[in-house]
């Protein structure tokens, strides 16, 4: 009886240390494969090379002419007609015109006082029309 | 008999790996990756950010992104120091050059900018040669663009 005892007493004495090493590499593991660190996000496009100038029929030409107040006229090519929308609406009119002409070209033209947010908002409705030809510009009074 | 006994002890004790300090290599090895771990990163300019529902991830290793500051009164930030318009050419062309032409350029700029500090500085970013440019965003949930 008296050996048994003993020998219950010494297991409960020591913590068991062999585990620990596992225990510490499967936190190491862990957060090595949880971590992830957050990509920024954004609006990509490719800026054209200096001194790079391609010319462009003007019925190929969208041009987008985003105002101080975020309104933005739209003028097909040559033509004087101007269609004032928001920026939400471009999404749709965008698909609808190179749906009718592949070759279109998105020319975004920015008043130089507007807050650059409407510039974002017209290039956010090109981008989710999946338009890829978009110039930026800056509008000359 | 002693002399016996001692080196019957002796073997025993080689008999297993000490694991005890398999722990303490662990740690050490955790807090010297911690420690030697530097992340390449400017501060966050406190800007306001504008919103995009068709922003994309920037495709590029974090090492090849540069991110230029732009405040509302159109100061310009890169990598924590502040520049004027017509220095953002001469900066941003030689790390242009060292990253082999991989370098992307992510435009931060406050929501509020007018629009003329922002052609400048891609008319700076041709000066450079610089070719892929991202206009950095925050991601907008379409229930937000819908309460608009």
């Amino acid at each position: 009886m008296a050996v048994i005892n003993n020998k219950k007493s010494r297991v409960g004495g020591e913590v068991p240390m062999s585990s620990t090493a596992d225990i510490a590499f499967l936190l190491l593991i862990f957060f090595l494969v949880t971590t992830t660190f957050p990509k920024d996000k954004g609006l990509a496009i490719v800026l054209p090379e200096e001194a790079e100038e391609v010319q462009v029929s003007q019925k190929n030409i969208l041009h987008l002419i985003i105002q101080a107040n975020g309104l933005v006229d739209v003028k097909r090519g040559e033509s004087q007609q101007v269609q004032t929308m928001r920026a939400a609406e471009i999404e749709s009119l965008w698909r609808q015109e190179v749906a009718a002409n592949p070759n279109l070209i998105a020319a975004v033209k920015t008043d130089p006082t507007a807050p650059y947010k409407f510039m974002v908002d017209v290039l956010d409705a090109l981008h989710s029309a999946n338009a890829e030809r978009i110039s930026l510009q800056v509008l000359e009074n | 008999m002693s002399m016996k006994g001692g080196f019957k002890r002796k073997n025993k004790a080689s008999e297993e790996i000490p694991s005890s300090s398999l722990a303490d290599i662990a740690f050490l090895l955790l807090i010297f990756f911690m420690v030697t771990t530097v992340f390449q990163r400017d501060k966050d300019r406190r800007i306001e950010w504008t919103e995009a529902e068709a922003a994309q991830k920037i495709d590029e290793k974090q090492k090849n992104i540069l991110n230029i500051w732009m405040e509302r009164d159109g100061a310009i930030f890169i990598n924590d120091q502040e520049y004027q318009m017509a220095e953002v050419s001469q900066v941003v062309g030689p790390l242009y050059a060292a990253s082999d032409r991989a370098l992307v350029i992510s435009i931060r700029g406050d929501r509020e900018v007018p629009y003329r500090f922002m052609d400048q500085v891609q008319k700076e970013l041709v000066a450079a040669g610089v070719v892929r440019v991202v206009f950095a965003t925050q991601l907008e949930q379409s229930m937000q663009r819908e309460r608009r």
